[in-house]
C-alpha cells in the first residue's frame, strides 16, 4: 500500500461520525460530548497529576455522567468549546480510531455558514497538537451530494439542493457546481426531536399502559421502526378505518425498571408524525411554512441560470430524511408548485402576444434523491472523496502549515478560491 | 398543506344566514332536502371523514356556505368525543349523543353562540327558524352516525376516536352546547 487511508471525522451536533476513508460506514457513531471532573483536587488522577487524562468521551461520557460533568462542545452545527474539542478529537484518535496522526490526511467537515476563524482553529489543532500529516476541511452540504453518486443513476455533479435533517434542524443548501450559496440557505425549526415529541403527545393521548419515565423512549422506538410518509392523511384515516388489520400494529415493550413486558397498539403516528414536515401547523403555531414550499423558495432565492440543476437534484441527508416515502412526497408537491408557477407565466406572457403566436414554457425536471447512504450521507461523502486518487492533491500539508500558518485552512484547493 | 375544505363550497346552495342549505341523507324531518344520490358523500359524511384530520388544524381560511356548515359539523364532533370521556354502553352511549343533539342550542346571531366573528345572522325571522330547524337535522344525524362509527359493534367507544377528544380545531372548544 502506497499510502495509509485518510481518516474522515463528520463532527454533528448530536453524533460524531468517525472512520476510515473508504469503507461503506463510519466504524464509530458516537455522541458529541465529553465527561470532565468538575471539581479540582481531592481525587486520585489530581495526585498523580494526570488530571488532564481523567475524561470520557461518546457513550462512555454519558454512561459516567453521575459523577462528571457533561459537555456538548458543538452547539447548532458549529463548535462552541475549542478546548474541548481538542480533547474530544484527542480521544477519538487515539482511543478510538487508534490512528499515529503523522502517517494519515484527514477529512474533515463544517456546516454552511462556518465563520473562516473556525477552519484556521481547527487546523491548529490537528497540525499543532496532533502533528497531523495532511488536513482538509470540506463543507457538509457538498459532501451530502457526493454521496448520492453512489445511488448510480444520477450523474455526477456539484450542483443540487441538500435537505439535511437531523435531530435539531433542517437546512435546505442549495450548491452550484461544488459553491454553496450562502445567501440562499433556509433552516427549518423542525426535525427528528419534534417528530419523536409529536408521537409521544399522540400515544399520551390514547395509550395508558405506557409507565411515564419510558414514554420518550417508546416514542423514539416506534418513531424508528414504523413510521412512514402518505400521500393525503385523510385517505389514510379512512384505510386505517377499513383495513385495520393490515396497518394497525402492535408493539410489546419492556419495563426498564421493573422489567414487566406491556403491549402498544400503533396507530396513527405511523404518518402523522413524518406529517409535521408537510403541515408543520399540525405541532407548531408559529411555522407554517411546510418543507416544500421552503425548498421551492430556496431555490427561487439562487441565482437563475442555476434553478434547473438545483430543481434536477435535489438530495437528502440525515437521519430524519429516512421515512418510508418522504421523497416521493417531496418531490410531488415540489413538482406541483413548479408547473403551476410555469402555467401562470405562461398566461401572463401570453397576452402580451399576437392571437396567433402559442407560447410553451420548457417542463422542469424535478427530482428528489433517495439513496441508501441517506443517514450518513457526509460521512460517505466524505469517505467517497477522500479515496479518490485526485484527492490527494487538495490536502494542506504539515509543511505548508509551517510555511504559512492557520491561515492556509481558509484556501480550498478543490475550487482554487478563497473561501 | 393547509387544512382540507368542504367539497360543497362551489355549487349553487340556498344559504340561510351564510351557511349552506346542503341536501343530506336522512330520515329526520327539516328543511334540508334530501340527498339524491345515496352512494356519494354528504356534508355528514363529510365532517366525519374530515374531523381526524383537520382537527390538528389552527388556522382555517372560511371559503364559502359549505366551509360554515363543515367548521360547525367539526366543532360538534368534538363535543361529542367529550361527552363519551366516561366511556358509556354502546346503547347509553348512542342515547347520550342524540339527548346532547337534541337539546336547546344557540345559532349564529344569538348572544350565546361563539362564532358570531363568523357567521351572519339570518335576515328574516322565518330563515332563524328554518336555520334552527336545519341545525338540529345536522346535529342529529351527525350524533346517530358518529355513534355508529365510534361503537362500530363494539361495546365499548373506540379508543381510535377517543383519542382526539382533546384536539380543538381553528382553537376552539365547542359551538356553545357544551355546559
Amino acid at each position: 500500500m502506497t499510502h495509509a487511508p485518510a481518516v474522515v471525522i463528520d463532527n454533528g451536533t448530536g453524533y460524531t461520525k468517525a472512520g476510515y476513508a473508504g469503507n461503506n460506514d463510519p466504524q464509530f457513531i458516537i455522541p458529541t460530548c465529553l465527561a470532565l471532573r468538575e471539581s479540582q483536587g481531592g481525587n486520585l488522577s489530581t495526585k498523580r497529576g494526570i488530571e488532564d487524562l481523567d475524561y470520557f468521551i461518546g457513550d462512555e461520557a454519558l454512561a459516567n455522567s453521575k459523577t462528571y460533568g457533561i459537555s456538548y462542545p458543538i452547539r447548532h452545527g458549529t463548535v462552541d468549546n475549542w478546548d474541548h474539542m481538542e480533547k474530544f478529537h484527542q480521544a477519538l484518535l487515539f482511543h478510538y480510531l487508534r490512528c499515529e496522526p503523522e502517517d494519515h490526511h484527514f477529512l474533515l467537515t463544517e456546516p454552511p455558514l462556518n465563520p473562516p476563524e473556525n477552519r484556521e482553529y481547527t487546523a491548529e489543532i490537528f497540525f499543532e497538537s496532533f502533528g497531523a500529516k495532511g488536513m482538509y476541511i470540506a463543507v457538509q452540504a457538498v459532501l451530502a451530494l457526493a454521496a448520492s453518486w453512489a445511488h448510480g443513476k444520477t450523474e455526477q455533479t456539484l450542483t443540487g439542493t441538500v435537505i439535511d435533517s437531523g435531530d435539531g434542524v433542517t437546512h435546505v443548501i442549495p450548491v452550484a457546481e461544488g459553491y454553496v450559496i450562502d445567501s440562499a440557505i433556509k433552516h427549518i425549526p423542525i426535525a427528528g426531536r419534534d417528530i419523536t415529541q409529536f408521537v409521544q403527545q399522540l400515544l399520551r393521548e390514547r395509550e395508558n399502559s405506557i409507565p411515564p419515565e419510558d414514554s420518550l423512549e417508546v416514542a423514539k422506538r416506534i418513531k424508528e421502526m414504523y413510521s412512514y410518509v402518505c400521500p393525503d392523511i385523510v385517505k389514510e384515516f379512512k384505510k386505517y378505518e377499513s383495513e385495520g388489520d393490515k396497518w394497525f400494529k402492535r408493539h410489546e415493550f419492556v419495563h426498564s425498571v421493573t422489567k414487566k413486558s406491556y403491549t402498544i397498539d400503533v396507530g396513527f403516528e405511523r404518518f402523522l408524525g413524518p406529517e409535521i414536515f408537510f403541515s408543520p401547523e399540525i405541532v407548531s403555531p408559529d411555522f407554517l411554512t411546510p418543507l416544500p414550499q421552503v425548498v421551492d423558495e430556496v431555490i427561487q432565492g439562487c441565482p437563475i441560470d442555476t434553478r434547473r440543476g438545483l430543481y434536477k437534484n435535489i438530495v437528502l441527508s440525515g437521519g430524519s430524511t429516512m421515512y418510508k416515502d418522504f421523497g416521493r412526497r417531496l418531490q410531488r408537491d415540489i413538482k406541483n408548485m413548479v408547473v403551476a408557477r410555469l402555467r401562470h407565466y405562461e398566461s401572463v406572457a401570453q397576452v402580451n402576444l399576437a392571437q396567433d403566436q402559442q407560447i410553451q414554457g420548457k417542463n422542469v425536471d424535478v427530482n428528489v434523491i433517495s439513496h441508501k447512504k441517506q443517514r450518513y450521507a457526509v460521512w460517505f461523502g466524505g469517505s467517497l472523496l477522500a479515496d479518490t486518487a485526485e484527492f490527494n492533491s487538495c490536502y494542506h500539508t504539515k509543511a505548508q502549515y509551517e510555511e504559512h500558518g492557520p491561515s492556509i485552512a481558509r484556501f480550498n484547493k478543490v475550487f482554487a478560491s478563497i473561501h | 398543506m393547509p387544512a382540507y375544505h368542504s367539497s360543497f363550497n362551489d355549487g349553487q346552495y340556498r344559504s340561510l344566514g351564510n351557511i349552506a342549505l346542503l341536501p343530506i341523507k336522512t330520515k329526520i324531518r327539516g328543511p334540508a332536502p334530501s340527498a339524491v344520490d345515496a352512494e356519494t358523500d354528504d356534508i355528514v359524511d363529510e365532517a366525519i371523514g374530515l374531523f381526524r384530520a383537520n382537527c390538528f388544524f389552527r388556522n382555517f381560511e372560511i371559503k364559502g356556505g359549505g366551509d360554515r356548515a363543515l367548521i360547525y359539523l367539526l366543532l360538534f364532533i368534538q363535543e361529542c368525543l367529550q361527552k363519551l370521556q366516561k366511556l358509556p354502553s354502546s346503547v347509553e352511549g348512542q342515547r347520550m349523543l342524540l339527548t346532547h343533539a337534541l337539546q336547546n342550542f344557540a345559532i349564529p346571531g344569538e348572544n350565546q353562540f361563539p362564532l358570531n366573528a363568523m357567521y351572519e345572522k339570518p335576515v328574516s325571522k322565518n330563515d332563524q327558524d328554518q336555520l334552527r330547524q336545519y341545525l338540529s337535522q345536522l346535529r342529529q344525524e351527525c350524533a346517530t352516525r358518529l355513534a355508529t362509527k365510534i361503537y362500530d359493534g363494539k361495546e365499548v367507544p373506540s379508543k381510535w376516536w377517543l383519542c382526539f377528544s382533546k384536539r380543538k380545531f381553528m382553537g376552539l372548544p365547542n359551538v356553545g352546547t357544551m355546559a
